[in-house]
């Protein structure tokens, strides 16, 4: 018997399409629905893995490394009481470098690869919503631990995100009615020209035009300048009352420096929306104006001492000696987050979040003067905003800042977040259990 | 209008000598050795990193060595700063050269690849001797401050800084145009077979030619870390810029360097009094315009990097 050869049919073009439409319809019944429900391989001695966003280079590379330090003490603190729901918490990190896409390929990398349960870390709001992004994808838990822009609880709000910094409103609002009232109606603005920057000016313009203030110019100034000689030579020629700076990281150091030799900070009054203690810290007697902060290592508040003992004693080489507002928030969103799944008795990610949801905290175990909660709305947590300015009187080397005053957390709510800002409901968010 | 205008033009001017200084150890080595050094900003920080240590001071000393040190006058501490912190980075030239001699005559990439990865080492280095933190560089008072000029406060470190850029660049200038060592250097770049046939031993002068480019670049650091900072990425501010002026003057040319540094300087500075949010853009703007009519720059000759 004899096999004829026998020539192939000639593959069309249209075949080809029709084929591959039928294995993309016929895979797509067979994995869908399209969404990220997953299951990892679980046990009860399986560790709970958190993956830190941190930056580690670019212009917020300190702060990433302090807030880390936060994170980390509360990872630590849980372990030794014998971990979470019987687990142990495991973290990884990786330089997200101040860059957005940067952040993404971490983020994704921690999620999809490393199987992370949970993201923790940011300064940067680019890097933040970048980070946001890919968890949304996956439903992955995210807490913004650092980045203010108002932003991120609002247009960039997410179901599985948690802002725990006040943000650049909650600052304004803090400083800009009785600046205005008490300094004068003329402001300048100087604005890091990303997110952050440009969200935080708008909020202050907002406020200072309800207030009664004019806007006279409005700087924008990009990131990593390192020369703010035009900026300086501008402000003087325009004679504002009050210049108000929504810039960060190694640019307001640069920035603080250059006017402090120029001794300009006694010719108009400055106000700088956020200090971060990294930022400061090696540079002190560059700190002049009033700025706002979420925390401070010398509150007169109960648990504020110990927590700063408990971070020296984990810490005794870190390049800044005591714990700032940066390290503080790192800390209290790990804890929360720890606790949160405690409660939950799962590390189902709609569990955790419905447990952080309106979540109350107290004064006391934030070490703040009022009582916080993480608005339902818009997944920020309201809390205390203090008000500070450069401390004439130090007790110690570490004694930066005199506190003057500190708002309640409904007297700076930021009112167009809630506007702003839409999350999913349960069913449009992946879900997953680790 | 004028009146106005005139502020922003004596801060450009300035702020291109500042620029022109930060090129000029770049330019040296690329324009004499036709190698990319992009751990010029590096050796940059580090400069500033030195100053720090021996004007603070923070040097390795025994401790009454150090406070007999210390309570010598800032104004001294700082002037042997600017002249010992370039004297320390340089033998990290020394041993640059002698790792990028396997480069020699192949693909420009190489250098680069190496250079790229010693700067990556350089900065490491600087954090785990100093660590993450920032640091200020302690100045004298009679340097810095403000003083008024057209009616509004400038800094006076700043046209300190001006006058050790005029100086820097007036010193190269003489070594590579004035003397036997420049005009030697410069026919090695140009028929390294007729130098050495001429029995002069290339393999030194590179030496000098990557010592002089260091000492230049810790130099700069050290003029710039008042108004910087330091912090250990900072020469990445640096190698930016330096490269940037090197392309838009011209590869080689020492007046295409100086020119280059001047224009960036004026550009950011009016685009930053101007439309700030075009200041840090701007620089790049300008070299897009000037290499699409010059395509090797204002000064720029044929180079070997273009083989």
């Amino acid at each position: 018997m004899t096999h004829k050869w026998k020539a192939p049919a000639r593959i069309s073009r249209r075949s080809v399409l029709a084929g591959a439409s039928a294995l993309a319809a016929g895979s797509g019944a067979f994995m869908g629905p399209w969404k990220h429900n997953r299951v990892w391989a679980q046990g009860a001695k399986k560790p709970i893995k958190l993956g830190l966003t941190c930056d580690a280079s670019g212009q917020y590379g300190n702060s990433g490394q302090d807030d880390m330090l936060g994170i980390r003490l509360a990872i630590d603190e849980f372990n030794a009481k014998g971990g979470v729901i019987g687990r142990k918490v495991e973290w990884i990190t990786a330089d997200t470098e101040t860059n957005p896409a940067t952040a993404t390929r971490v983020a994704e990398r921690f999620i999809a690869q490393e199987q992370c349960s949970f993201l923790i870390g940011a300064i940067h709001s680019g890097v933040a919503n970048a980070i946001t992004q890919v968890a949304n994808k996956y439903g992955t838990v995210y807490l913004n631990t650092n980045s203010s822009a108002p932003s991120e609880a609002g247009e960039n709000c997410s179901r599985v995100k948690f802002v725990w910094d006040g943000n650049g409103t909650n600052f304004s609002k803090a400083a800009v009615q009785n600046a205005v009232e008490k300094i004068g109606k003329k402001w300048l603005l100087l604005t890091n020209d990303y997110v952050w920057g440009h969200t935080t000016s708008a909020s202050t313009k907002s406020l200072v035009e309800k207030a009664g203030g004019q806007i006279i110019d409005n700087l924008l100034i990009p990131q990593n300048t390192r020369d703010f000689t035009s900026y300086l030579l501008k402000v003087q020629q325009s004679k504002p009352d009050v210049i108000a700076t929504a810039v960060g990281g190694d640019d307001i150091k640069a920035l603080r420096q250059q006017i402090s030799d120029l001794k300009l900070e006694d010719k108009a009054a400055w106000i700088n929306n956020q200090q971060d203690w990294p930022d400061i810290w090696g540079a002190p007697d560059t700190l002049f104006g009033v700025f706002g902060t979420t925390w401070y290592h010398h509150l007169p508040l109960p648990g504020v001492e110990d927590f700063v003992k408990r971070w020296q004693a984990a810490y005794p080489k870190s390049p800044i000696p005591v714990p700032g507002n940066v390290s503080y928030n790192g800390y209290m969103a790990t804890r929360e987050l720890l606790r949160a799944i405690e409660r939950a008795g799962s590390t189902n990610n709609l569990a955790v979040i419905k447990q952080l949801e309106g979540h109350k905290m107290s004064a006391a175990d934030r070490m703040q003067h009022f009582d916080a909660y993480i608005d339902p709305v818009t997944h920020q947590v309201q809390q205390t905003i203090y008000l500070a300015r450069r401390n004439a009187k130090p007790k110690d080397k570490s004694d930066l800042y005199e506190i003057l005053s500190w708002a309640k957390p409904d007297a700076v709510l930021d009112d167009a977040a809630p506007g702003k800002c839409k999350l999913k409901a349960d069913a449009e968010v992946p879900s997953y259990e680790t | 209008m004028l009146l106005n205008l005139l502020p922003h033009l004596v801060n450009g001017v300035t702020l291109g000598l500042l620029f022109a200084l930060i090129a000029l150890g770049f330019m040296l080595i690329l324009g004499l050795m036709e190698q990319i050094n992009l751990a010029h900003g590096s050796l940059f920080a580090l400069g500033a990193y030195f100053a720090f240590a021996i004007s603070a001071p923070r040097l390795p000393l025994p401790q009454d060595l150090l406070a007999a040190w210390a309570a010598v006058p800032i104004g001294w501490r700082f002037a042997a700063a600017l002249v010992f912190a370039p004297v320390l980075v340089a033998p990290f030239g020394v041993v640059l050269e002698r790792l990028m001699r396997r480069t020699y005559g192949r693909d420009p990439l190489y250098g680069l690849l190496l250079t790229f990865g010693i700067a990556m080492v350089l900065e490491e280095l600087i954090r785990a001797i100093w660590g993450t933190r920032d640091y200020m560089l302690p100045m004298p008072r009679e340097i810095s401050g403000g003083f008024i000029m057209l009616d509004l406060i400038w800094s006076t470190y700043r046209f300190w800084a001006a006058g050790f850029a005029i100086l820097a660049m007036a010193g190269v200038w003489v070594i590579v145009e004035r003397t036997r060592f420049g005009a030697m250097v410069k026919a090695g770049a140009h028929d390294p077979e007729i130098v050495q046939a001429m029995g002069i031993d290339l393999a030194r002068l590179r030496v000098w030619v990557f010592v002089l480019g260091t000492m230049l670049a810790a130099f700069a650091g050290v003029v710039m870390a008042p108004m910087w900072g330091i912090r250990p990425h900072m020469g990445v501010d640096a190698v930016v810029p330096a490269f940037l002026i090197i392309v838009l003057g011209g590869v080689g040319s020492f007046w295409g360097a100086a020119l280059g540094g001047l224009l960036v300087g004026l550009v950011v500075g009016l685009s930053g009094a101007y439309a700030s949010e075009w200041s840090m853009l701007s620089m790049y703007l300008l070299l897009i315009a000037v290499v699409t009519f010059r395509a090797r720059g204002l000064f720029g000759k044929k180079s070997v990097l273009e083989a």
